[in-house]
C-alpha cells in the first residue's frame, strides 16, 4: 500500500528547519532520538488525513520517529527522509525500525570521517594559517561560511536524499561524489593541518625570546611525548592545566 | 570592564554553548570563532585570535562523537579572552589559558549534568512519547534547549567571574620570568595537544605522508617570513 505524500515539499523545509536543532534534547537513553522525532514530525502530517484512520497511523509514526537514534548530526537528516518516506509508503512498522536501526552505524561512520575528521579540521586549519599569516579577523568569517556552505549543503542532501530512495536509502550512500568526498577529505586535512602547526607555533611564539624559545621547544616535545603514549589517560586538557600549576609554581618561586 | 561588556560577553559566550550541541552547530563554538568575536567586543581583537587559535589547538585533542565526555572550550574561550584583555601585554596568553582550560573542564562537567537532566525528563515524558504525542515531544525538546542555553550562560557566567577573580589576584602576583613561564607552557601544551590530537586521527596509512608534507609546506613558509 502506498500513500501520497501530498506537502513534502514545505514539510522538507520545515525539517530541514528542526534538523539543525537534532542534539537539542540529547540524552543517555534515546540519544537523538527524541530530536529526529521532531524532526521528522513535520513530514508525517500528511497521515493524519488519512480517512477512517483517526490518526492512529500518524501517532504511531511519531512514536516510531522519536525512539533510540545516534548517527552523525549532519546526515541525521537521511535517516528522518528515509523514515518518514517509509511510512508514506505504507512499509511495515518493524521494517521501519530496522531501517532506523541499519543507519546509526554507517552514517555516524560516513559523518565523522567527512565532517570532524576531514572538512571541519581541513577549513579550521585553512583559517588558522589565514590567521598565522596576518590575514586576522576575515580569516576567521571566512571559515565560518565556506565551512557552513559544506555543512547546510550535506544535511540538505541527506534530508532531500532520504525522502527520495525512502527504504533503499542505502543506494544514496553509494553516490560517486559522497564516496569521492569521503576518500579526499582525510588527506587534505592531514595536509593542512599539517601546513597550520609549525606557522601557528611562530604565530604563538612571537612574544617569546630567548630561553623561553628553547624551553617552549622542550615543552612541546615532552607534551607530545607524554600525550602520544599515555593517551589513554592523559589529554590536552590535563597536560594543560597540570603545565600551568608547575609553571605558575615555578614563577613564583624563582627568585 | 564594565557590567554592559560583561553582559555582552555573557550573551555570546551562552550562544556559543548553545552552538556546540544544541542549535545549529554552524561552529561558533570553535574557539577560533568565539575568541575573535569576544575578543571584538572588548575592542582586543588581537587578544581575541591569540586564544582564539592557541584553544582550537585544545579543540584538536577532542573528536566529538556519540556520548564521549569532552571539555567544552567555546565559553572557555571567550572567558579566557575576559581574563587576557585587562591583563594586557604577554601576561594574557598565559593568563587567559589557565581561566579557559578551567572553564573547558567545567563546561564538560556540565554538559554531562545536563545529558543525566534530559535523560530523566525523556524518561517522565515515555508514556507520552510512545502514544506518539507530538505536542509532549516538541515540548520536551524545547526545554531541553532552553535548559542548554541556560547551562551555557552558567558556564560562561563561572568563566567570566575567574576571569574577575584571576585578573585581581594573579596580573600582579608573578614576576617577569613568572609571566613567560606561564606563556610558555600554555602554548607548549597547546601545541602538544593540536599535534597529538591531529596524528590520532591521521594514523599510520597514507595520510601521515601528507601530514608530513603539510609540516614542512608549513615550515617553509614560516622560515622564509
Amino acid at each position: 500500500m502506498s500513500r501520497p505524500a501530498v506537502h513534502a515539499r514545505p514539510g522538507l523545509v520545515r525539517s530541514l528547519l528542526r534538523l539543525f536543532t537534532v542534539q537539542g534534547s540529547w540524552n543517555y537513553e534515546r540519544m537523538q532520538g527524541v530530536g529526529i522525532g521532531v524532526a521528522e514530525e513535520p513530514l508525517l502530517r500528511d497521515l493524519r488525513a488519512e480517512v477512517g484512520d483517526d490518526g492512529v497511523a500518524y501517532r504511531a509514526a511519531v512514536a516510531r520517529g522519536a525512539h533510540f537514534f545516534n548517527a552523525h548530526p549532519y546526515l541525521c537528516g537521511l535517516a528522518v527522509g528515509a523514515a518518514a518516506r517509509a511510512e508514506h509508503d505504507g512499509v511495515p512498522p518493524e521494517q521501519v525500525e530496522r531501517l532506523r536501526t541499519a543507519l546509526c552505524g554507517p552514517l555516524g561512520s560516513l559523518g565523522d570521517r567527512l565532517v570532524w575528521a576531514g572538512w571541519l579540521p581541513l577549513t579550521s586549519a585553512l583559517a588558522l594559517i589565514g590567521v598565522a599569516l596576518g590575514l586576522g579577523l576575515p580569516a576567521v568569517l571566512g571559515f565560518v561560511v565556506v565551512y557552513n556552505v559544506g555543512h547546510v549543503a550535506l544535511r540538505w542532501w541527506a534530508l532531500r536524499a532520504g525522502w527520495t530512495y525512502g527504504a533503499r536509502v542505502a543506494q544514496a550512500l553509494r553516490e560517486p561524489l559522497l564516496q569521492r568526498a569521503t576518500a579526499l577529505s582525510g588527506p587534505a586535512m592531514a595536509l593542512g593541518v599539517g601546513a597550520a602547526l609549525p606557522l601557528v607555533a611562530q604565530y604563538l611564539s612571537g612574544a617569546l625570546f630567548g630561553w623561553a624559545r628553547l624551553a617552549l621547544a622542550g615543552v612541546v616535545a615532552g607534551g607530545f611525548a607524554l600525550l602520544w603514549w599515555q593517551r589513554r589517560r592523559l589529554t590536552g586538557l590535563r597536560l594543560g592545566l597540570a603545565l600551568l600549576a608547575v609553571a605558575a609554581l615555578a614563577g613564583w618561586l624563582w627568585p | 570592564m564594565s557590567l554592559e561588556l560583561q553582559v555582552w560577553l555573557l550573551l555570546w559566550g551562552t550562544l556559543v554553548g548553545l552552538d556546540l550541541v544544541s542549535v545549529p552547530q554552524m561552529m561558533i563554538a570553535r574557539p577560533l570563532v568565539a575568541g575573535p568575536i569576544a575578543g571584538a567586543i572588548l575592542g582586543d581583537v588581537g587578544t581575541g585570535l591569540q586564544l582564539g587559535v592557541l584553544f582550537e589547538l585544545f579543540q584538536y585533542d577532542i573528536l566529538p562523537m556519540g556520548a564521549t565526555r569532552y571539555p567544552e572550550y567555546g565559553p572557555a574561550t571567550v572567558a579566557a579572552v575576559s581574563a587576557a584583555h585587562a591583563a594586557a601585554g604577554t601576561l594574557g596568553l598565559g593568563l587567559g589559558a589557565l581561566v579557559g582550560l578551567i572553564t573547558g573542564m567545567a563546561g564538560g562537567l556540565s554538559l554531562h549534568a545536563l545529558r543525566q537532566l534530559n535523560t530523566r525528563a525523556v524518561r517522565r515524558a515515555a508514556a507520552a512519547l510512545d502514544g506518539g504525542d507530538a505536542r509532549r515531544l516538541e515540548r520536551l525538546h524545547a526545554a531541553s534547549i532552553v535548559r542548554d542555553a541556560g547551562r551555557a550562560a552558567v558556564v560562561t557566567a563561572l568563566g567570566l567571574v575567574l576571569a574577575q577573580v584571576a585578573r585581581a589576584y594573579l596580573a600582579g602576583a608573578l614576576p617577569p620570568h613568572g609571566v613567560a613561564l606561564l606563556n610558555v607552557a600554555a602554548v607548549g601544551a597547546a601545541l602538544a595537544a593540536g599535534t597529538a590530537g591531529t596524528l590520532r586521527l591521521v594514523g599510520r596509512g597514507p595520510g601521515l605522508r601528507w601530514f608530513a608534507a603539510g609540516v614542512a609546506g608549513g615550515a617553509i613558509v614560516a622560515w622564509l617570513r
